[in-house]
C-alpha cells in the first residue's frame, strides 16, 4: 500500500470530517452518524466518494477505487476517531452492495453500485421475518411468477433504514414444493413501489431503530432477480458472510457509553474507583476489550497476508456481543443503585446502552447461531441433525405454533 | 508491529514442536509421575544445548541468543502444549532479574551458565501470606537470611536461588547457593505433575546481596512471569481444544457424533473463541515485550488475566466433554486440568493480577 494513500486520507479527514464527540447517544443501532439529517449524510457521502474514499476495494467500473484491503484497513484506522455522517449507507454498502458485486449481473452492477457508493440511492436488507429468525431459510414471504415478472407478498422485520431506503435486497420463496433451502430467490425490490408499507419497530430501550415492512402484491420486474431463481440461499450465505465481517470488524468507538474509557470516567465521577470490586471489574473489562480489538487486528493481518478469516468472522461477532454484555454488567456495577433510579440526565446514555447491550447477541445472527458456525466450519464438527433439510417446505412446521388447549407441541 | 508470527518464529515453533513430539510427548510426563523425578535431565540438556531455549532471551554478550521475548513466548507455547516438565521457567525468571540488576560479577558468572543449561537458577518469590525472609549483616558484603518461602519453582533442584528480601529502603535481592549451610528445601506435593515446587527454609543461611534496583528487577520478572505462564497456557489450551474437538468427531451417541449436539458444539465454540482472544492478547504482549516496553506490563497482565480463567475453564470442559473416559487416570485430560489450576495461581493469582492491571491503568 502506498503511504501516500494514508497521508491523503488523514489530510482529507482532518479537513472534512467532524471529530467524535464523547457522550453521543449511540444506544440506537449503528453509529451516531445516523442522527445526522439524511440530506447532510447524502451530501457527505457524495463528497467522500468524489474524494476517492468510498468503495475503496470495489472495481473502478462500478464506481469504486480498485484498491486493496491494505488501503481499506488504512482508511478504517485513520477514520476511527471521526464521526463520519455515513450511518445510512453502512448496511447497503457492506451487505447488498458486496453481494451484488459477487452475485449480480453486469447490468445490475452498473445500474446500482455507483449510485449506492455516492449515496444517491440507499439500500436495506430484508431477510428476517416474524416466523423466521435464526432459521432464516424457513421464510414465508412469497414471490409468484406472473409472466416475466413476480408478485411479492409477505412481511419482513428488523429492517434497519427501511424508512429512508430506495431499494432492498429481499429473500422470498419461489418454490414451496422444494426443501426449504432450495426454493428461495433473492430480489431487488423498489421500496417506493405500490404495496410496500414501512412501520417503525419499537425496541426495549424505547427507541425505534428498526422497521417492519409489509409487501402487498408488490410487482418485481424480470431483471430484479439476484443470482439464479431458487438459488437465493447461495446469495443469502454470501450476504450473511459480509454481515458477520462488517459487524465483527466494526471498531467500537472509544466514546461509546459502555467502552472501558467511558465507564472508567463514569466510575471516577461517581467516586467508585476506590472500591476494589469496581476496580477489578474495570480492569477485566479493559482486558476483555483489548482482546476483542486485538483479535480483529489479527484477522486483518491474516487477510493481508493472504489468509482470509472465513468462518472465524463468527468468533469476532460472538466475542463482540459477549463483550457488550459483560460491559453492560460492569456498567451496572459502577452505577450501583443508580441503575434502579437516577435523576442525572447524563446517566441516560449509559443506562440506555445497558438495556441495548443484549441486542447485539441477537442481531446479525444470534450468538447460538455463531456457535454453530464456529463448531461446524472452524472446528469441523458434525452438522446439526437438521431433520427438516430434505422435507418439502410446504410440509414443514415453521414459526411459532400453538395447539389450542394442549399447549405448545 | 505485527501480531501474526514471522517466518523465523514459525520455524522456531516448528522445531520446538518436533523436538517435543520426539523427545517429550505427554507419555513421558507419565514416566516422571511414576519415577518421582522432577524432570528428565536428558531432555533438559537437549532443550538447552541443542535448542538453546534457556538462553533465547539472554543477550549474546552473556552467552544467550538475544532472540527476545516473542521468540521465548513462541517456544513456551509449544512446551506448554505437551506439558513438558523442566526448570525453564525458574531459569528464565532468575535470568531476567539478574539482567535488570547492576551486579556485573553475578551477571558474568551466572548468565552464561544459565544460557547453556548448566546451572539451574530460580527466583524464590514469596506468595503465601505469612512467608517472609529477613536479612542480617554478616560483614564482607555478605548477609545471612532467615525465613521461609513457598512455593518456589524448582526450589529443590536449583543450584542458585535469588531470594527477595524486604528492607527498610525497599526490597533487595540476595543470592543463595545450593550448598549454603542452613538451607533446607522440601519438595511440595504439586497438584500439577509437570511442575516441581518446593518450600525453601533459611536458617541464618549465608547469602550475597546483589547490587541494583531490586524493585525494578522484580517488577520486570513479574511481567515476564505473566508472559511465560500465558504462553504455556495458550499452548496447553489449544491442546485441550484439539483433543476435545477430535473426540467430538469420533465419539457417537444417540446415532450422532457428539459434536453434532449443540450442548457439546457450543462449549467447544466458546473454547475456540476464548483461545483466539487469549492468543491475540498473548501475541500483543510478546511483541510489546520486545518493541514497546512501556506497554509490556499492561499487555502481559491482560494476556495472563484472560488465559488464567480461559485455560482453567477449557481444561475442566475437556474432562467434561470426554465424559467418563475423561475422568480416568489413563486419559490426559486430568494432566491439563491440574496444570490449569496451577497456572492460574502461580506467581500471582487472578485477584492480584487484576489489582496490578488496575494500578498499571491508573484506575
Amino acid at each position: 500500500m502506498s503511504e501516500d494513500f494514508r497521508a491523503r486520507a488523514r489530510a482529507w479527514l482532518a479537513a472534512n470530517a467532524p471529530r467524535r464527540a464523547s457522550g453521543d447517544d449511540e444506544a440506537e443501532a449503528g453509529s451516531s452518524g445516523q442522527a445526522a439529517a439524511l440530506a447532510e449524510q447524502k451530501a457527505f457521502q457524495a463528497k467522500l466518494c468524489d474524494a476517492g474514499f468510498a468503495g475503496i476495494t470495489w472495481p473502478k467500473e462500478y464506481g469504486g477505487q480498485g484498491l486493496t484491503s491494505a488501503e481499506q484497513i488504512a482508511w478504517s484506522q485513520e477514520s476511527r476517531d471521526y464521526d463520519l455522517p455515513t450511518g445510512a449507507f453502512f448496511i447497503g454498502l457492506s451487505m447488498p452492495g458486496n453481494t451484488l458485486l459477487e452475485c449480480g449481473t453486469e447490468q445490475q452492477k452498473k445500474r446500482y453500485l455507483p449510485k449506492m457508493l455516492r449515496g444517491e440511492e440507499i439500500w436495506c436488507q430484508l431477510f428476517s421475518e416474524p416466523g423466521a429468525g435464526s432459521d432464516v431459510a424457513s421464510l414465508q414471504t412469497s414471490a409468484v411468477r406472473d409472466g416475466d415478472e413476480w408478485v411479492l407478498n409477505g412481511q419482513k422485520v428488523w429492517t434497519s433504514g427501511a424508512q429512508y431506503s430506495d431499494y432492498g435486497a429481499i429473500l422470498a420463496r419461489t418454490d414451496p414444493t422444494q426443501p426449504k433451502h432450495n426454493g428461495i430467490s433473492m430480489f431487488i425490490v423498489d421500496m417506493h413501489a405500490p404495496g410496500v408499507t414501512v412501520r417503525p419497530l419499537k425496541v426495549a430501550t424505547g427507541h425505534s431503530p428498526f422497521n417492519e415492512v409489509f409487501f402487498d402484491n408488490v410487482r418485481l420486474a424480470a431483471d430484479a432477480l439476484i443470482g439464479q431463481e431458487n438459488k437465493g440461499w447461495d446469495a443469502a450465505v454470501v450476504m450473511l458472510r459480509h454481515e458477520r465481517i462488517a459487524i465483527g470488524t466494526m471498531s467500537s468507538p472509544r466514546t461509546s457509553p459502555l467502552a472501558y474509557e467511558s465507564l472508567r470516567a463514569l466510575a471516577a465521577g461517581l467516586g467508585r474507583t476506590s472500591d476494589q470490586g469496581v476496580r477489578r471489574r474495570l480492569a477485566e473489562l479493559y482486558a476483555r476489550g483489548r482482546a476483542v480489538q486485538l483479535f480483529a487486528l489479527m484477522l486483518r493481518e491474516e487477510t493481508m497476508a493472504g489468509r482470509p478469516p472465513g468462518a472465524r468472522g463468527s468468533v469476532a461477532k460472538l466475542a463482540g456481543s459477549e463483550l457488550g454484555r459483560f460491559a453492560g454488567s460492569v456498567a451496572a456495577d459502577v452505577l450501583g443503585d443508580q441503575i434502579a433510579g437516577f435523576d442525572a440526565a447524563e446517566l441516560r446514555a449509559v443506562t440506555t446502552a445497558i438495556i441495548a447491550a443484549p441486542g447485539s447477541a441477537i442481531a446479525g445472527g444470534t450468538s447460538e447461531i455463531q456457535r454453530n458456525i464456529i463448531g461446524e466450519r472452524v472446528l469441523g464438527l458434525a452438522k446439526d441433525p437438521g431433520v427438516d433439510r430434505a422435507t418439502p417446505f410446504n410440509q414443514l412446521r415453521v414459526g411459532t405454533q400453538r395447539t389450542e388447549g394442549k399447549g405448545p407441541r | 508491529m505485527t501480531l501474526i508470527l514471522t517466518d523465523d518464529e514459525l520455524a522456531l515453533a516448528d522445531s520446538v514442536r518436533r523436538f517435543v513430539a520426539d523427545r517429550s510427548p505427554l507419555t513421558s510426563l507419565r514416566q516422571l509421575i511414576s519415577s518421582g523425578e522432577p524432570y528428565d535431565t536428558d531432555v533438559w540438556k537437549q532443550m538447552t544445548a541443542q535448542l538453546g531455549l534457556a538462553g533465547l532471551a539472554i543477550p549474546e554478550e552473556y552467552g544467550g541468543a538475544g532472540a527476545g521475548l516473542s521468540a521465548l513466548s513462541v517456544a513456551l507455547v509449544e512446551l506448554g502444549a505437551s506439558l513438558v516438565a523442566s526448570p525453564l521457567l525458574g531459569c528464565v525468571l532468575a535470568a531476567e532479574v539478574l539482567l535488570r540488576l547492576d551486579d556485573a560479577a553475578a551477571k558474568r558468572e551466572l548468565l552464561p551458565q544459565i544460557a547453556e543449561g548448566e546451572l539451574i537458577a530460580t527466583l524464590a518469590l514469596a506468595s503465601s501470606a505469612g512467608d517472609h525472609v529477613t536479612a542480617a549483616g554478616a560483614g564482607d558484603g555478605g548477609v545471612t537470611l532467615t525465613g521461609s518461602v513457598s512455593p518456589v519453582l524448582n526450589g529443590a533442584e536449583a543450584d542458585v536461588l535469588l531470594v527477595p528480601v524486604a528492607g527498610d529502603a525497599g526490597p533487595v535481592i540476595c543470592l543463595v547457593r545450593a550448598d549454603a549451610a542452613g538451607l533446607t528445601r522440601t519438595r511440595l506435593t504439586a497438584i500439577d505433575h509437570s511442575r516441581s515446587l518446593a518450600r525453601v527454609d533459611l536458617a541464618a543461611t549465608q547469602a550475597r546481596q546483589l547490587a541494583g534496583d531490586a524493585a525494578a528487577a522484580l517488577s520486570a520478572a513479574a511481567n515476564l512471569a505473566n508472559l511465560a505462564l500465558a504462553s504455556e497456557s495458550v499452548g496447553a489450551m489449544k491442546a485441550c481444544l484439539d483433543m476435545t474437538s477430535a473426540y467430538a468427531k469420533i465419539r457417537v451417541a444417540f446415532g450422532q457424533p457428539i459434536g453434532a449436539f449443540q450442548a457439546v458444539k457450543h462449549r467447544l465454540a466458546d473454547m475456540e473463541k476464548s483461545w483466539e482472544l487469549g492468543n491475540a492478547a498473548l501475541r500483543d504482549a510478546a511483541r510489546a515485550g520486545d518493541e514497546e516496553p512501556a506497554r509490556f506490563a499492561a499487555a502481559a497482565s491482560v494476556a495472563r488475566v484472560l488465559l488464567a480463567d480461559a485455560y482453567a475453564e477449557a481444561a475442566v470442559d475437556t474432562v467434561q466433554l470426554h465424559g467418563g473416559i475423561g475422568f480416568t487416570w489413563e486419559h490426559d485430560a486430568h494432566l491439563y486440568f491440574k496444570n490449569g489450576l496451577s497456572n492460574k495461581v502461580l506467581l500471582g493469582g487472578p485477584g492480584e493480577q487484576l489489582d496490578r492491571l488496575a494500578d498499571e491503568l491508573g484506575i
